[in-house]
């Protein structure tokens, strides 16, 4: 397989795995706005335990996940007392937080990052992302999937029905930091480099936005999301400029003197897709329904609409 | 006298966080909408402005504009997109079910106009920071012994005129007291008589507006525009409402103003690289331990049977 | 023979506002009460005090003789109460027997419960089998949003019975509802009570209340003003006042009035 395919996978992997991370707290009602914090914690993890002591990538994946669900953890509980947009904005400040320690410790490198010794064929993260993906499809289908969902409906009458809302809302978020922090670990080991402006708020956003608009009803969301975003770009890196040659060839004027379109474009188009969908399907491209459609299960007898009398 | 000058230049920079924790206050206190355009629009004012004084208006219909009037083009530009993001987020949003995650629909939406916006100013003007030249920054005055810069004073004023001046509207004016009614109550506001289909875009105005001119105090006092201005300022901003407490004005003020303080006080103490734990490591504590900030009330997302 | 529910002194304050005034009433084990009243009167805000959904500002709620003031609002299901709720409040993006499991789920805590996948479990059979005898005709995979009102009103009466309880709590199952459509319910409810489990109904529809209830408590402003026989509730003075207003004791029958 030649390198830049290899490459393009990995990143895929990585993102899907992190977009599950995501849509687990979504799925319960949760946005996480600090995405990139746990991806960093899981990233330094990682980077740290294999440069400086040397273990082997198996234990720094393990390390990675597991220093990130308990920060997860640790995180939520508190703050899960409250709802809506303060959540949003604590786990915005904790990835801000994590970035600016991150950038002040010598140990982790500061500005500088930090370089990692073991590195991982491709497949390892694929594999990978294979059992994340396994893993939240049980996940949904369980009893503790169902209690998820639930809270995400409605949080009040789940209560009263013996809901434990908010152990099923801090293990979710648990759950979710933990396989950033997996995520992490893996792009760690795949870049063989971490530095701190690899976890942005932008990355957060980005990654919030894939698993929105790719849908948070099924588990077929966020790999939808996550794969159409990492591949767009490189489709649109070989296609953006052969439309401007092209646009620019019927304006009658020389191609070949233009520079090529900026970079930025792909996010203009990102940010338009976002606006549109949350517009026209707010839920998201995959949906229950949708899923339904194309499910073997899916030729059932229907009622016809108020037979009932 | 150096902590004196430090003081001071809290306030500055303080007074342009007020301004867009104001922006963003509004938009959260009375439609519980985070906006995360707002960092966007307070860029958009400053970079406008700049370009206008530097290119003049495009297609070459003019020369370079005066700094003023290019920077309240910028502003009236904010102003303008902030009613086309209320057009295009907050007035088709209607979900058929409840859904705990329904309020955040509008909140990612704007998350897309922010990579629109920020972005199409990138294309157009490139990344890089560019050299504001409004007035001299440098020029003093000397009250009462103490040396003050003369436009970050004019600054201070202008701001703290349009947050009084907002203040009074909310207290006393009619259209005051419909966005107060939306607040308490949005459906018990539509049976009272309070137009939300006027209330609403004006909502977005004023937040536009108090975007828009922080973006225009910030390319005057620091001379200095960029595409990803926004984002820093932004976030800050938000730090700061939060401390004083979501949807209260005077909270974004205080809170805008402490956020200042720690961050200058920060640098003074410890260095740059620290403003980012300090800043944030402060507001995560107040999350924590009093989830509603310093002035604010606790009420945004409770439920119903 | 103790009642199966009592509230007992129970008030209930909203800042200033006093919303439920001293109330005492209790239901008996295998009953089918009514509590009725006026707009306002405080009959939604006793169920949401018995559910938990409140607390309660002085008074005390007895289960079967068990004191549940302090119970939270989660574990009172287990305890053997349930309710369906004015506005219909099944989850929307469940299927309908994905939303009769979560029914069940006071009966279904612990790990492995949890972790066990749901279709491989016997609940689940167990709430298709329920759906069944109710004779709710919808397919059990559907989506609830896509379902009419009628038959949503039922589910999530199903779904308060998934849990088993020996309380059950009805809040306007009724409303929005056609003749036909009420009379198919009050025989619903009938089967239900013949199974042993007790009837609390909040309802407007005084035709259901007097065919399905055989005892009934008003309420007026927070205060209790009736408990008694639902046969009679119709001649007393100052439940014909309080829905009638102030001079029309005696004038007109309430039955005909809120009919």
């Amino acid at each position: 397989m030649s390198g830049y395919w290899a490459g393009i996978l990995s990143i895929l992997a990585v993102n899907i795995i992190f977009a599950y991370a995501i849509f687990i707290p979504v799925a319960t009602g949760q946005l996480n706005l600090g995405g990139a914090g746990f991806q960093a914690i899981g990233a330094y993890t990682a980077a740290f335990l294999s440069a400086s002591v040397g273990l082997s990538v198996t234990f720094t994946l393990l390390a990675a996940t597991i220093m990130a669900g308990i920060a997860g953890g640790a995180l939520a509980f508190p703050i899960l007392r409250t709802r809506g947009v303060y959540l949003i904005l604590a786990t915005f400040a904790f990835a801000e937080v994590v970035a600016g320690v991150i950038l002040n410790s010598e140990t982790l490198g500061g500005a500088m990052g930090m370089s990692v010794p073991g590195y991982v064929e491709w497949y390892v993260p694929c594999i990978l992302a294979g059992a994340v993906t396994v893993f939240v499809f049980y996940l949904m289908a369980t009893r503790f999937g169902l209690n998820m969902r639930a809270i995400h409906d409605d949080d009040v009458v789940s209560d009263l029905m013996g809901v434990n809302v908010r152990m099923t809302k801090v293990i979710a978020f648990a759950i979710g930091a933990a396989l950033a922090g997996l995520a992490g670990g893996l792009y760690a080991h795949t870049f063989t480099y971490v530095e701190v402006q690899g976890f942005n708020a932008m990355v957060s956003i980005y990654v919030l936005l894939y698993v929105l608009l790719g849908g948070t009803q099924t588990a077929w969301g966020p790999i939808v999301g996550a794969s159409f975003f990492t591949l767009l770009p490189e489709f649109l890196r070989a296609f953006l400029p052969k439309l401007q040659v092209w646009v620019l060839g019927v304006l009658g004027q020389d191609a070949a003197t233009v520079q090529p379109p900026d970079e930025s474009w792909r996010f203009v188009l990102l940010g338009v897709i976002t606006v549109l969908m949350m517009a026209f399907r707010p839920e998201g491209f995959v949906t229950r329904d949708l899923v339904d459609r194309f499910s073997w299960r899916s030729r059932r007898l229907r009622t016809p609409d108020g037979a009932k009398s | 006298m150096l902590l004196f000058q430090q003081l001071v230049s809290s306030l500055m920079l303080g007074s342009v966080y007020v301004s867009v924790a104001i922006a963003f206050t509004l938009t959260i206190g009375i439609l519980n909408f985070l906006n995360f355009t707002i960092p966007t629009l307070f860029m958009l004012a400053a970079v406008v402005g700049w370009a206008l004084s530097y290119w003049g208006l495009p297609f070459g219909l003019s020369g370079a504009l005066a700094w003023p009037l290019a920077l309240a083009v910028g502003v009236a530009m904010s102003l303008l997109v902030s009613l086309l993001v209320e057009r295009m987020t907050f007035r088709v949003m209607k979900m058929r079910f409840g859904d705990s995650t329904e309020h955040a629909i509008p909140l990612v939406s704007s998350l897309g106009f922010l990579l629109i916006i920020e972005n199409l100013v990138r294309i157009a003007y490139g990344s890089d920071a560019q050299r504001f030249a409004g007035p001299d920054v440098e020029l003093t005055a000397n009250i009462g012994g103490i040396l003050v810069r003369v436009p970050q004073l004019v600054n201070l004023i202008v701001i703290a005129v349009v947050v009084m001046g907002l203040a009074w509207m909310l207290r006393y004016s009619r259209i005051g007291r419909g966005l107060r009614a939306i607040a308490e109550n949005p459906d018990a506001a539509n049976i009272l008589g309070v137009d939300t289909k006027v209330i609403v875009p004006i909502v977005f105005m004023l937040s536009g507006a108090f975007a828009g001119i922080a973006g225009a105090a910030f390319a005057v006092n620091y001379g200095e525009v960029s595409p990803q201005m926004g984002e820093d300022i932004g976030s800050k901003a938000i730090a700061g409402m939060v401390i004083g407490g979501l949807g209260s004005i005077w909270g974004a003020v205080i809170g805008g103003l402490l956020v200042a303080l720690i961050e200058i006080m920060t640098i003074h103490f410890f260095g740059a690289d620290t403003i980012q734990i300090a800043v944030w490591g402060s507001l995560l504590v107040l999350l924590l331990v009093r989830p509603q900030g310093l002035l604010g009330h606790n009420a945004i997302g409770k439920g119903k049977l | 023979m103790t009642p199966l529910l009592e509230i007992r002194n129970v008030s209930k304050n909203f800042d200033a506002l006093k919303v439920i005034d001293d109330v005492s009433f209790s239901v008996p084990a295998n009953g089918r009460t009514a509590l009725i009243g006026p707009n306002g009167a405080g009959k939604t805000t006793i169920f949401n005090l018995i559910s938990g959904f409140y607390d309660v500002s002085s008074g005390v709620v007895l289960l079967d003789g068990m004191d549940i003031t302090k119970v939270p609002s989660r574990k009172r299901a287990a305890l053997g109460q349930a309710r369906s709720f004015q506005n219909i409040r099944l989850m929307p993006h469940l299927s309908v027997v994905e939303n009769v499991m979560l029914g069940q789920q006071s009966r279904a805590d612990g790990l492995k419960q949890a972790l066990l996948p749901l279709r491989a479990s016997h609940l689940r059979a167990e709430a298709e089998a329920q759906l069944e005898s109710m004779n709710i005709r919808v397919h059990p995979d559907d989506v609830v949003s896509s379902l009419p009102y009628g038959i949503r009103k039922q589910i999530e009466v199903v779904r308060a019975l998934a849990s088993k309880p020996r309380l059950l709590l009805l809040d306007e199952p009724a409303a929005g509802l056609n003749p036909a459509e009420t009379a198919a319910l009050v025989e619903f409810l009938r089967k239900i009570s013949d199974s042993g489990v007790t009837l609390l109904v909040v309802e407007h529809d005084m035709s259901l209340v007097r065919s399905l209830c055989d005892h009934a408590v008003v309420l007026n402003f927070g205060r209790k003003i009736y408990d008694g026989a639902t046969a009679h509730v119709h001649e007393d003075p100052q439940v014909l006042e309080a829905y009638l207003g102030p001079g029309h004791a005696g004038k007109a029958g309430l039955a005909g009035a809120v009919a």
